[in-house]
């Protein structure tokens, strides 16, 4: 049986698809944005959280001799906070534990015509115990938030299963997206072909990014590779400067 | 021509306040001295009031009115006043509130046709009241505002012929009754009754749909004219709700053009009266929560929305008739009343969850065997407390108000159909997580034993920060969804709810059990200790019917999901699920169809009410070291929204601390 590591579940999600959702963030991403918002999903591992608005710098957490195993790896204690600073990022789930919570939510997908979105991260690295999770899902509507890097047999049977695909092409020149994502674009390229081919409807993203991908050359090179696609411009993730500082 | 927004920005830079001048006289003692009866005295004062207003008709104006007495004396010395209370039990200031006119008919007939039908009080009432119409009317022809002068001369006596003497007609009244004394005076469903003017007009081609936006606009500004001289708890709590939309008696939509222009009027205006109350159900389509929503992004802290299939069975539950069922409105927060026969005092007391709590692990805890027993133990700590609030109301009497007495719909022995009293119910959900964390760790796993906590409690967990941080933080609450508290819930509503069935109030009416808090979510937390789900001692509650203020929800969606499990219908006094928002979500393009959709995903659930505030924490805090350059910042109190540096501290700070757990 698979498990998964997620870092968030969200309610209420917007720019996740269509009605009232829910997004799961699955931890652990092959690509390294330098814009990347949402930092904690980098890394597989669980990582410690720290809200330094709440924090009142009375010291608990170092402090206090603490023989709990979770704390361990943290060298802080999790559970002494007053104000409840502390959290970590990635739970592990059995794929029965995830389906069951999402299940809970089925009125309300039913009602304002929504459903779950998985988003990451990068989901597809963890798609096997995805799947199963949809295998497990009562009729609920399922999207993808995916860079779209992925094995290409993988990325294939994912979009197969899925209702929405919401796609990443964030930088067209090879060097470039090497450069600022740490990865190479060719399988990205591949798999959206084929994600045009499946017939699964879907939308391309591109991040803008100042100076990196909101050049007029990324952009029209991305519009013509896409050749009349749904695509998204998103505007800079301006909070991702808050989740660094979260992160210990 | 008039100059529509010269008036506004007259208005809302208070520019009006020029004309006010104080009273300097001391009716109290006058009246004391001749011995008068309340009802002559009421008279008396509202005569000379009249009297002594002074016209005002600004150039720009088409709805004039407006107060330049800055107070209204007291009809009462002290002394007088003290003996009352203790004669009777006196409400707040002893003055009736929470009452919706029944404008419908005011309109249709003006003031000299209740002449007749009133008495000796109420008909000098209408003399005094129609000879300040005529001073009026004097005033706008010598400014010549000849607009005004012919509106005030037709309504003033004979009724509205048209949606501007319709509008004209109720700014007069509604002034003449807080003039009267009376506070809390609300709109009722302005979109029932002043539908008929409004259409006649455009169908006639009298008005064109931006001339009556543009009117509508102008009679919303009018109630902030003289608002801050309303008594309230806090400036902006004056009760001043206006309710859209909704079933009619024969179960059609009232929801129409004039309802929408009223959204966009309040959305432009963005002044925080009057408040806007929509009401919905599951036949209500999305583009009208879309509209709500619209304001709602504005920062208003309205709408608040209620709900039609759980109200409107559950008033004919208690005894309401289902035409008057169907034609409920909103006290000043958001108690159901009826327009004209509702003389309930749906804000008579509060039950505090959180007391009974205290009193339970205090009193019972250490002799009770199973959770069963201090379940049974509450429960008969709760039906004694309910007694006590029940007695105390004995010997409920009102300072009599002729004016209003014509305003509304008296049987003819001067009854009323309804006198039903209403409880607000403070701080359940806390009291709901205390109940899971005992279950779990005393007679669970009995990780705590009863006195570690009652010490844990009493000396507000001094030196046990693990045993709060896992009471606070690492145990069920209400708000995820979780049935372990949730269960809880719905059986302190239910106990609640069934201590009050079946009882009569002095009145002869009954007793309704809600949601709401009012300001006790402040108030409540005096006299008591820690709680045992975590509460340090002196720390709020939440506003109305919402989780604790630390409790980690699991997201909007498990907040309403843990919310509607109880039987709400049973606690249709009144209290919505209030959540808070950073109004950064907004940014996002789909966040208007995303919350329309949200709100009528709670609707679709059964939820009663629900009210949303967005603001953003950093604002609040500059708000809070420069008042001076936030005067027009709006957030949502418990029923009300207010201008957030005219609050006092303990309601900012409150405010904010909605929102810290929140991030």
């Amino acid at each position: 049986m698979s498990e998964g590591i997620v870092f968030n579940i969200e309610e209420l999600t917007m720019h996740d698809g269509d009605g009232v959702r829910v997004t799961v963030f699955m931890k652990g991403c092959p690509m390294r944005c330098s814009w990347c918002h949402n930092p904690e999903g980098l890394r597989r591992e669980p990582e410690l959280l720290y809200k330094r608005i709440r924090c009142a710098s009375c010291g608990a957490c170092t402090n206090i001799p603490c023989s709990h195993d979770e704390c361990k790896p943290f060298g802080r204690c999790l559970h002494v906070c007053p104000n409840d600073c502390l959290s970590v990022a990635g739970e592990r789930y059995t794929p029965e534990r995830l389906a069951k919570k999402l299940n809970g939510y089925k009125r309300i997908f039913e009602s304002s015509g929504g459903g779950v979105t998985f988003s990451g991260g990068e989901p597809l690295m963890q798609w096997d115990f995805i799947s199963e999770v949809i295998d497990l899902l009562d009729g609920i509507n399922v999207a993808i938030e995916t860079s779209g890097y992925a094995d290409g047999e993988v990325f294939k049977r994912a979009i197969q299963k899925l209702d929405f695909i919401y796609m990443d092409i964030k930088l067209f020149d090879p060097d470039e997206h090497k450069k600022h994502t740490g990865c190479d674009n060719e399988l990205i390229k591949r798999n959206f072909l084929a994600l045009r081919a499946s017939g699964k409807p879907f939308t391309i993203r591109t991040p803008l990014i100042s100076g990196i991908t909101d050049t007029r050359e990324n952009l029209e090179a991305i519009e013509k590779f896409i050749d009349g696609a749904a695509w998204e411009k998103l505007p800079e993730n301006k909070l991702a400067g808050a989740k660094y500082a979260m992160l210990t | 021509m008039k100059n529509y927004q010269a008036l506004k920005e007259y208005i809302l830079t208070k520019k009006h306040r020029a004309y006010r001048r104080a009273v300097d006289v001391d009716l109290a003692a006058e009246y004391s001295a001749l011995g008068l009866s309340a009802e002559e005295r009421m008279t008396r004062r509202f005569e000379y009031l009249c009297e002594n207003e002074t016209p005002v008709v600004l150039a720009d104006e088409r709805i004039s009115f407006l107060r330049t007495l800055t107070d209204i004396p007291h009809i009462y010395t002290e002394e007088e006043f003290a003996e009352l209370g203790n004669k009777h039990r006196l409400h707040e200031l002893g003055f009736h509130s929470n009452v919706t006119p029944n404008y419908e008919k005011l309109l249709r007939h003006g003031l000299l046709y209740f002449k007749n039908s009133t008495d000796e009080y109420g008909a000098r009432d209408i003399d005094a009241l129609i000879s300040l119409c005529d001073r009026y009317i004097a005033e706008a022809r010598r400014v010549g505002n000849d607009e005004v002068a012919s509106t005030i001369e037709r309504v003033s006596r004979y009724g509205a012929t048209s949606f501007l003497e319709a509008l004209q007609l109720f700014r007069i009244i509604h002034f003449a009754l807080w003039l009267e004394g009376n506070y809390h005076v609300t709109v009722g469903r302005f979109d029932k009754y002043m539908y008929p003017y409004f259409k006649a007009d455009i169908d006639s081609g009298k008005l064109s749909l931006d001339e009556a936006a543009m009117l509508v606009e102008e009679f919303f500004l009018s109630f902030n004219r003289d608002s801050d001289l309303y008594p309230g708890v806090q400036q902006g709590d004056n009760g001043q709700s206006l309710v859209l939309g909704g079933k009619d008696e024969n179960g059609n939509e009232v929801f129409n053009e004039l309802s929408r222009l009223c959204l966009e009027a309040s959305g432009r205006l963005m002044v925080i009266d009057p408040k806007i109350n929509l009401r919905v159900s599951k036949d209500t389509p999305i583009e009208i929560f879309e509209l709500g929503t619209e304001l709602t992004k504005k920062g208003l802290g309205f709408p608040q929305y209620t709900n039609d299939d759980i109200a409107i069975p559950a008033l004919i539950e208690l005894g309401y008739a289902p035409e008057d069922a169907a034609n409920y409105g909103m006290a000043a927060c958001w108690e159901l009343i009826v327009a004209g026969v509702g003389m309930d005092t749906a804000n008579i007391d509060a039950l505090s969850f959180v007391k009974m709590i205290d009193k339970t692990v205090h009193e019972d805890l250490l002799t009770a065997d199973s959770m069963d027993d201090l379940l049974s133990a509450l429960k008969k700590q709760i039906e004694a407390e309910v007694d006590t609030l029940c007695k105390n109301t004995d010997g409920l009497w009102f300072i009599p108000s002729p004016f209003l007495r014509i305003c509304m719909d008296e049987n003819p022995d001067g009854s009323y159909k309804y006198n039903n009293f209403g409880f607000h119910g403070t701080g359940v959900c806390s009291a709901a997580d205390s109940l899971v964390a005992i279950e779990k760790y005393v007679f669970g796993d009995k990780s705590i034993s009863k006195q570690e906590l009652i010490d844990a409690l009493d000396s507000d967990f001094e030196g046990c920060p693990e045993l709060l941080h896992k009471l606070r933080y690492e145990t069920a609450k209400v708000g995820q969804n979780d049935d372990d508290a949730d269960k809880y819930l719905c059986l302190l509503l239910d106990i609640f709810s069934s201590s009050l069935k079946g009882r009569r109030n002095c009145l002869g009416g009954i007793f309704r059990a809600g949601t709401g808090s009012a300001m006790f979510y402040l108030r409540h937390t005096d006299g008591i200790g820690a709680s045992p789900d975590g509460r340090r001692r002196g720390e709020p509650l939440g506003a109305n019917f919402s989780t604790s203020l630390f409790a980690k929800t699991g997201g909007p969606l498990s907040v309403i999901s843990s919310l509607t499990k109880p039987e709400l219908k049973n606690v249709i006094n009144g209290g919505p699920v209030t959540l808070e928002f950073a109004s950064g979500i907004w940014s996002a393009e789909d966040s208007i169809s995303k919350f329309a959709r949200f709100i009528k995903t709670f609707i679709n659930m059964g939820g009663h009410q629900i009210q949303l505030n967005s603001v953003d924490l950093e604002t609040l805090r500059k708000a809070q070291e420069h008042p001076e350059e936030y005067d027009r910042l709006v957030v949502r109190i418990w029923g009300w929204s207010a201008y957030f540096t005219a609050l006092d501290k303990c309601y900012q700070d409150h405010v904010m601390q909605r929102q810290v757990y929140g991030i």
